[in-house]
C-alpha cells in the first residue's frame, strides 16, 4: 500500500501558509527594493540586489519546521517514517521546480521591462554565470534543493537527538571545518584549492556540486529519520 | 474470534529506566480493552510500541499478523489518539480532520461533522488556540470517525467536562455496536468506563499485573467488615490487600472469590461482604500496602 502521496497531500492541507510565507516575504522584499531604487532616480546603470535570497531563507526555515511539526503529526496518523520522508522529498522537489519556473518567468518580465522601470535586477541571474534558459531554471531550483535538504537534515537531527544533537552537529562542523582549514594551511594547499575551484567552471560550481551535496544529504538523512521518534 | 495483536516478552528500556518488562498478552478482534495503571506504569510506552511510534528493546509484536514498524499495511488500519499529540502550528480544526481523512481508509466524514457539532468545536479555530478540553475533543473525533480496525485512545479525556466525556463514551459504544473494531482505552477514570470495557489489562511498574475479562474480575476482590475475630475467620488464608481496624471492627479487602458456603457463613457471623468496584480493585492491586507486587500468574492462582 503506497502512502507516500497521501502523506504528501497531508502537508498540502495547509498549502496556503506553505506557499504564502516564502512568496509574501519575497513580495515584501521586492516592493521595498522597487520603491527604494525608484526613489533614488535614474542612476544610469542597472542595480543588482540580493533580495531574492529571502525566499531561500524562508524555505530553509520552512523545511526545518516541516520536519519538526509535520513528522510527529504524520506519524500520529499512522504514516511510516519512510512514507513521510519520501513525501517530504517529493514536496521539496515540487516546490523547487515550481518556484524556479515562477522566478525564471519573473526574470524574463524584469528583462523586458528594463528592470521594472527603475533598472533593478531583482530576479534575473546575470547571463555571465548561466546563459542558457534550462541552466538558469536549474540555477533557481538547485539552491532550493540544497537549502531545503540542509533544513531537513537539521530538523531530523533535532527530532532524533534533540537539542544536544544539534549542538553536537555544530561542534562537529566547527571541528571538521577547523581541521580542514588547518590542514590546508599547514600543507600550503590554498593555491591548489583555489585553482581546483577555478577549474570546475561556473556550471559545476553553481549547479553540479550543490546538487550532488543535496543528493548526498538526502541519502544520509534517511537512516537517521528511520529511527527517529515523534 | 481472531487474534489481532500478539505481544511476546516485550521490554522497553530507556537509559537506566525500564518502562516495560516481560509483557506478554494477546488481543482479540472487536472488543473494547481497558489499559489501566498508574502514571508512569508504562501504558503510553506500550501503545507507542504497538503503533511503531517507538522501538522495543526486546520481545516480539505482531499486529494483524505483522510487525508494525514501518509497515503501511498495519498502520493504515490503526489509529492512535494520544493525549500528547502535537499539531502543526498553521493548522485549523478543519485541516486536522481533512488530514486524518487522507490517511484513514474507513473515515466517515458525516460522522466527523456531527461529532464536531456535538462537541462544539469550531472548524475554523486554530488548533494551537484550542483549550485542553477542545484539543482532547479533536482527538476523540479523529479516533471515532477514523473507524480504524484497531483504535488506541491514550487518556483521551484530559480537560473534557463530564458531559463531553459521557458523549464520548456513548458514541464509542453506539458506533462500536454498528462498526465493531478493537479499541484500547487507557484511562485513570476507571469507574466511568467500567461498564464500557470488556477486558482489563493492568500494568504496574512496566509489568502486566492483570489480563482478565471485566466480568470475571467482578467479585474477585471483596471487602469483609464486622467483628475482628469473625472477619479473620473468613479472610484467613487469603491475600490481604488492604485493611483497617476501628475499635473492635475490622474492614479487610482480600483477593479471591468467596464460595457460596463462605457467604452464608459470613452472613451468619454478622459480617458485611461488599464486592469491590473495578476502580478500587485497581487501586488495591497497584498499591499493595507495602507488600510485594502480586504478579498476574500469582493472581490467577
Amino acid at each position: 500500500m503506497n502512502r507516500v502521496l497521501p502523506a504528501a497531500r497531508l502537508q498540502l492541507v495547509t498549502w496556503r501558509s506553505m506557499v504564502g510565507w516564502p512568496w509574501g516575504m519575497l513580495a515584501a522584499s521586492f516592493a521595498v527594493n522597487v520603491f527604494f531604487y525608484g526613489s533614488m532616480g535614474d542612476l544610469g546603470r542597472t542595480t543588482v540586489t540580493g533580495g531574492l535570497i529571502c525566499i531561500y531563507a524562508v524555505v530553509l526555515v520552512a523545511l526545518v519546521q516541516s520536519v519538526t511539526q509535520w513528522f510527529p503529526f504524520a506519524l500520529g496518523l499512522g504514516v511510516t517514517r519512510r512514507a513521510f520522508y519520501l513525501s517530504h522529498l517529493l514536496l521539496l522537489a515540487a516546490q523547487a521546480l515550481l518556484y524556479a519556473v515562477v522566478l525564471y518567468l519573473l526574470g524574463v518580465v524584469e528583462a523586458a521591462t528594463d528592470g521594472w522601470g527603475v533598472k533593478l535586477r531583482f530576479f534575473g541571474i546575470p547571463a555571465l554565470f548561466l546563459d542558457n534558459p534550462v541552466l538558469q531554471l536549474l540555477g533557481y531550483a538547485v539552491p532550493f534543493l540544497l537549502l531545503g535538504m540542509l533544513g531537513t537534515a537539521v530538523g531530523v537531527v533535532f527530532k532524533r537527538w534533540g537539542t544536544s544533537g544539534l549542538l553536537v552537529l555544530g561542534l562537529v562542523g566547527i571541528l571538521v571545518g577547523g581541521a580542514l582549514a588547518t590542514l590546508i594551511t599547514w600543507q600550503g594547499w590554498w593555491n591548489a584549492t583555489g585553482s581546483w575551484f577555478a577549474a570546475q567552471g561556473t556550471t559545476a560550481l553553481i549547479l553540479g556540486w550543490p546538487a550532488l551535496l543535496a543528493l548526498l544529504l538526502a541519502v544520509a538523512v534517511y537512516p537517521v529519520i528511520r529511527r527517529a521518534t515523534p | 474470534m481472531n487474534t489481532i495483536v500478539t505481544v511476546t516478552d516485550l521490554a522497553k528500556r530507556y537509559r537506566g529506566v525500564t518502562a516495560l518488562d516481560g509483557v506478554s498478552f494477546s488481543l482479540t478482534e472487536n472488543r473494547i480493552y481497558g489499559l489501566l495503571g498508574r502514571n508512569g506504569a508504562g501504558k503510553t510506552t506500550l501503545m507507542q510500541l504497538l503503533t511503531a511510534q517507538n522501538m522495543a528493546t526486546s520481545g516480539d509484536i505482531a499486529v494483524f499478523g505483522e510487525h508494525p514498524y514501518e509497515n503501511d499495511r498495519v498502520l493504515a488500519r490503526t489509529c492512535f489518539v494520544k493525549e500528547s499529540q502535537t499539531y502543526p502550528q498553521s493548522m485549523r480544526v478543519g485541516h486536522a480532520l481533512r488530514a486524518a481523512r487522507l490517511l484513514h481508509p474507513n473515515w466517515d466524514q458525516r460522522f466527523a461533522d456531527s461529532l464536531l457539532e456535538e462537541f462544539q468545536l469550531p472548524p475554523q479555530r486554530m488548533v494551537k488556540k484550542l483549550s485542553r478540553g477542545m484539543l482532547s475533543a479533536l482527538g476523540v473525533i479523529i479516533g471515532l470517525a477514523s473507524r480504524a480496525p484497531l483504535t488506541f485512545f491514550d487518556e483521551p479525556y484530559l480537560g473534557l467536562d463530564a458531559v463531553a466525556r459521557q458523549l464520548f463514551y456513548d458514541h464509542l459504544l453506539a458506533d462500536f455496536a454498528e462498526h465493531p473494531r478493537t479499541v484500547i482505552l487507557s484511562t485513570h477514570l476507571i469507574d466511568e468506563v467500567s461498564d464500557l470495557i470488556e477486558h482489563v489489562l493492568l500494568i504496574d511498574h512496566g509489568r502486566l499485573l492483570l489480563d482478565q475479562d471485566t466480568d470475571d474480575l467482578r467479585g474477585d476482590v471483596v471487602t469483609v467488615s464486622g467483628p475482628v475475630a469473625a472477619v479473620h475467620e473468613i479472610t484467613v488464608g487469603r491475600t490481604e490487600l488492604h485493611g483497617n481496624l476501628l475499635g473492635g471492627t475490622a474492614r479487610v479487602t482480600v483477593r479471591g472469590r468467596l464460595t457460596e458456603a463462605e457467604r452464608v457463613q459470613a452472613r451468619a457471623l454478622g459480617l458485611t461482604v461488599e464486592t469491590v468496584s473495578l476502580q478500587e480493585l485497581v487501586v488495591r492491586l497497584t498499591t499493595g500496602a507495602g507488600k510485594t507486587e502480586p504478579t498476574a500468574k500469582e493472581y490467577a492462582l
